[in-house]
């Protein structure tokens, strides 16, 4: 495509999570200084009905979005995230990373907006709005 | 249940302040943490602007916790960011953080459930004063689910 106006309607390559690694979450828990047992104690977990499971941070959830744009687009093309949590994403889960453009906000700087989500199986557990300069 | 008046209290509520690098370590271990390959040029991963800010403001998400009274699972949720980029963040280097709860308010769900809606935002700059990020953070501190 030539001309970013090209781009609206435009889906962005989706990003797969074969699998959600329970693993990581530790990790990213200390990382965090997160003190909230629901990302890596299952048995606090139970009393939530879930099942010996854990629940994945936020943060993580919106960072397969922010890798789907990265890897289309490279490692400066955010400007701007805005993300609403839906479901709690757990362990084990197959999560899927999708955007479409919605909007050319700038053509001079190659700045568009485009909706973003994160699905597992049909539900969206994660949807928001992504700014992106792009290189046409 | 904790009073609402406690809560409302907070709205207004600045944060310390002060400055911070990302040191290389703590951002290899956040991008693995992602799914992804390391970012070249010492950049930091984008994700970054969840903990970096609360850390470089001088406060934890243990604090915030103890300012919203919320213990154990089930009591906190998370409903929305809003992070802005203003210019790549990169390790090593120092930023200055400035911020403040901006919004709080209780409210009920259809099904009957209490949650305290918790905004807090906080900005990133140079230590010239040149602005690098914004997030504004929105949780729910659940008092009846």
């Amino acid at each position: 495509m030539s001309d970013i106006f090209d781009y609206l309607g435009y889906q962005i390559p989706s990003l797969i999570v074969e699998q959600v690694e329970p693993n990581k979450m530790k990790t990213m828990a200390a990382i965090l200084r997160d003190p909230y047992p629901v990302h890596w104690d299952k048995e606090a977990n139970e009393t939530l009905g879930l099942k010996g499971r854990v629940i994945n941070q936020g943060p993580l959830n919106l960072s397969y979005i922010a890798n789907m744009l990265i890897a289309w687009q490279g490692p400066s093309c955010i400007k701007r995230l805005q993300a609403r949590f839906l479901k709690p994403v757990l362990d084990g889960d197959t999560v899927i990373a999708g955007g479409k453009i919605t909007e050319i906000i700038d053509p001079e700087e190659s700045r568009i907006r485009a909706k973003v989500w994160l699905s597992r199986d049909d539900e969206i557990v994660l949807e928001g709005e992504a700014e992106i300069q792009i290189t046409i | 249940m904790v009073p609402v008046e406690e809560m409302l209290k907070l709205k207004g509520l600045k944060f310390p302040g002060g400055s911070m690098k990302i040191d290389h370590w703590e951002n290899w271990l956040l991008t693995d943490c992602t799914g992804s390959a390391q970012l070249p040029s010492n950049i930091v991963h984008p994700i970054a602007l969840f903990h970096i800010p609360i850390q470089g403001v001088g406060t934890s998400i243990a604090e915030l916790f103890a300012l919203g009274q919320v213990e154990g699972a089930g009591s906190v949720g998370l409903e929305g960011y809003d992070w802005e980029y203003f210019s790549l963040l990169h390790e090593d280097v120092d930023y200055r953080f400035e911020g403040q709860v901006i919004e709080v308010e209780r409210l009920r769900t259809k099904s009957g459930g209490v949650f305290d809606r918790f905004v807090f935002t906080i900005e990133l700059s140079t230590t010239e004063g040149d602005p690098v990020a914004k997030v504004t953070n929105s949780w729910r501190f659940w008092r009846i689910r």
